[in-house]
């Protein structure tokens, strides 16, 4: 299909003995949400690795818009148009809000060294185009970064706001996918289904999104289709009522004695 | 509402211009006073060795405060200024180019040492990374120690031409000053520049989380490899001038103690600001010597000659050591009472200060939702 945004092809990644991601294929077309679940350690945040550049696959292949970017490094992934968020949080905690923001377009401006030592008119419109659109992407997170957040370190925001942040220095990266490892890991019922309508927004604005998640109500109310893996393995893909009652998804989350109960 | 803000951060502006002039205004006068004889040349030696080590501390602060890197062999590229203004212009090799050739050279030879430097050595992290520059400022002095024909070894090169900037014969210790001052404020405001650019926020981002920054489009080792070689030619510029104003320099201007008076300097001045590392340097430098004019002049002008007279020999005859004493109390005192530096990066106190009991509430609160979601997973 033309729309196929991200083509994982029978990727795999070993380390030592233990093959994490194994041979692994699947695609994702574009303006899509796509979730990928499976019990802990089964494989997903090492193939966001495999995609977004910290691993290349032993054997097989990643194409984003049909080109090869396995093996390419993390910057160079990005520049190609894929962002991504992390597990466990990793914000620029002393940096101030609208900085994480500013520093996730870094790989999108040009000022040089020059540019910036003597603060150009070349720079200083940069700076100014790149402030405006990071105002813009904060204010897609209503009420949650006031003007006045701004200038504050992004340490000093709540739990969810941090994440929301790490969300919106992705966006900042204009992605032609964005990659979720558990955007709302750690949240309260209330804020999850506040990410998961935002999550349903940015489709709307034409995003395309792979997410690994955990919260059955955000599967089920944010995703158009949902991959299940485990031990690296795909072990289902469909919608999302589908995967969540397929019998070799719920075994591989309650065990055997647990598919015989369920069955 | 608007003009309200406005006015709230003019206000909030405002102090930090009126420091930055003072201290200018003070600066500028500072060598008139040794003219007319309000303060001794003393002060005036001092002040001038101080604005080299302001130059240093903000030239290392870009490696250390704003990108992260513990670098511990940042003399080695004062070292190299300093040795290319000696070998240059003096009768050592018979050269007496021009200053303005010698500066540019210096920077660009701490730049390209700083770069073949930090290309191997950038790939390390943390302790390596301390490790691997202390031993290359050592190796570096070693050398300049034992190469003889050029350095002249641990006699050094004296008798250090006096610098002519366009007919001005720069030599007597006020002028130096000027010179320094100069200097230091072209470096600030270019570094200031870069601070609030993209390239320094992208060297903010790899002090926080480099694999983040790495993510979001930042080349960590080309970024720090851009730190380091601009930091180095910071260092080699000081270091030219510093030789020229000593007329005089052998190895042991160069230990490895230097480089921990820098960082140290930082430290306290607060890392990653540059008002920091300016105010670093020039506390840890005077205050030594107010001291040992405290205890050996003004306390027993004051008291009667006979005031403590074990300090006072102490102090006159084995100052140096007792220098590194009040370094060491002053680093000390700083770390317990205010870690973040004297005047730190507005975003940078609550790295120190830990025990912000919301994030902890917050790992509690992530652990315990992260087990309920696979509850609801099950469920
Ligand atoms: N760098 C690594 N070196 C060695 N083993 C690794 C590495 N990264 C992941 N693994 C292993 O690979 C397997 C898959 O890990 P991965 O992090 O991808 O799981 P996950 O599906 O994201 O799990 P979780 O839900 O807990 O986040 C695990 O057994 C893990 O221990
Ligand atoms: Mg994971």
């Amino acid at each position: 299909m033309s729309d196929v945004v991200l083509d994982v092809h029978s990727a795999t990644k070993t380390f030592g003995g233990l093959k994490a991601v194994n041979d692994l294929s699947f695609q994702i077309h574009a303006g899509e949400i796509v979730s990928l679940i499976g019990p802990n350690g089964s494989g997903k945040t090492t193939t966001f690795n495999l995609i977004s550049g910290v691993y290349e696959p032993d054997s097989g292949d990643v194409l984003l818009r049909g080109e090869s970017i396995a093996g390419l490094r993390p910057d160079q992934v990005y520049a190609r148009g894929i962002s991504r968020t992390f597990q466990m949080l990793r914000l620029f905690s002393n940096m101030s809000v609208m900085e994480n923001v500013l520093v996730g377009m870094h790989g999108r401006t040009q000022a040089n060294i020059i540019d910036c030592m003597f603060h150009t008119p070349r720079m200083r419109r940069e700076e100014e185009v790149c402030v405006e659109k990071a105002r813009a992407i904060l204010a897609q997170f209503p009420g949650r970064f006031p003007e006045s957040r701004h200038d504050q370190p992004a340490s000093s925001l709540s739990y969810a706001n941090r994440r929301r942040l790490e969300i919106a220095r992705a966006l900042a990266g204009e992605p032609k996918l964005l990659l979720l490892d558990e955007p709302v890991a750690g949240m309260n019922p209330m804020e999850s289904m506040e990410v998961m309508q935002q999550i349903r927004d940015l489709k709307e604005a034409g995003h395309t999104i792979l997410m690994i998640e955990h919260d059955m109500k955000v599967i089920m109310g944010a995703s158009d289709r949902v991959i299940a893996m485990d031990h690296g393995v795909k072990l289902a893909e469909g919608a999302p009522k589908d995967v969540a009652n397929d019998p070799a998804v719920v075994e591989a989350y309650l065990g055997r004695r647990g598919a015989d109960t369920a069955s | 509402m608007a003009v309200l803000d406005r006015m709230n951060s003019m206000f909030r502006r405002a102090p930090r211009w009126t420091y930055i002039a003072l201290a200018l205004a003070f600066a500028l006068i500072f060598p008139v006073l040794e003219q007319y004889g309000v303060i001794e040349t003393l002060w005036l030696r001092l002040g001038t060795r101080t604005l080299v080590y302001v130059l240093l501390a903000v030239g290392l602060n870009l490696v250390l405060g704003e990108t992260g890197l513990l670098h511990l062999g940042y003399v080695a590229f004062f070292a190299v200024g300093a040795y290319t203004t000696a070998s240059l212009s003096s009768p050592r090799l018979g050269y007496h180019w021009n200053f303005w050739v010698i500066i540019a050279l210096a920077m660009l030879l701490s730049m390209l040492f700083g770069f073949f430097i930090g290309l191997p050595t950038l790939r390390l992290r943390g302790d390596y990374l301390a490790i691997v520059t202390l031993a290359f400022g050592e190796i570096t002095r070693i050398t300049f120690n034992n190469w003889e024909s050029v350095t002249n070894g641990p006699g050094g090169i004296p008798g250090i031409y006096a610098p002519n900037l366009f007919g001005w014969v720069v030599d007597k210790p006020g002028e130096f000053f000027y010179l320094l001052l100069a200097a230091v404020i072209v470096v600030v405001w270019l570094l200031n520049n870069i601070k609030t650019s993209r390239i320094g926020r992208a060297w903010n981002a790899l002090r926080e989380d480099e694999i983040a920054s790495h993510h979001s489009g930042v080349r960590p080792l080309q970024a720090k490899l851009l730190a380091v070689v601009l930091s180095s030619g910071v260092a080699g510029l000081a270091g030219a001038i510093f030789a020229y104003y000593q007329q005089f320099i052998n190895p042991t201007y160069f230990l490895f103690m230097q480089s921990t008076i820098v960082v140290c300097m930082v430290v306290l001045g607060g890392m990653g600001s540059i008002p920091g590392a300016v105010i670093g340097a020039v506390v840890l430098d005077t205050t030594p010597e107010l001291i040992r004019q405290l205890f050996t002049k003004w306390l027993p002008d004051a008291v009667g000659a006979d005031f403590l007279p074990g300090v006072q020999t102490a102090l006159q005859q084995d100052f140096d050591r007792y220098r590194m004493l009040i370094f060491g109390l002053a680093i000390v005192l700083m770390v317990i009472f205010r870690p973040e530096g004297l005047l730190p990066n507005k975003l940078w106190r609550r790295e120190v200060h830990e025990d912000d009991p919301r994030d902890q509430a917050n790992t509690r609160q992530h652990m315990f939702d992260a087990e309920k979601g696979a509850q609801d997973l099950e469920a």
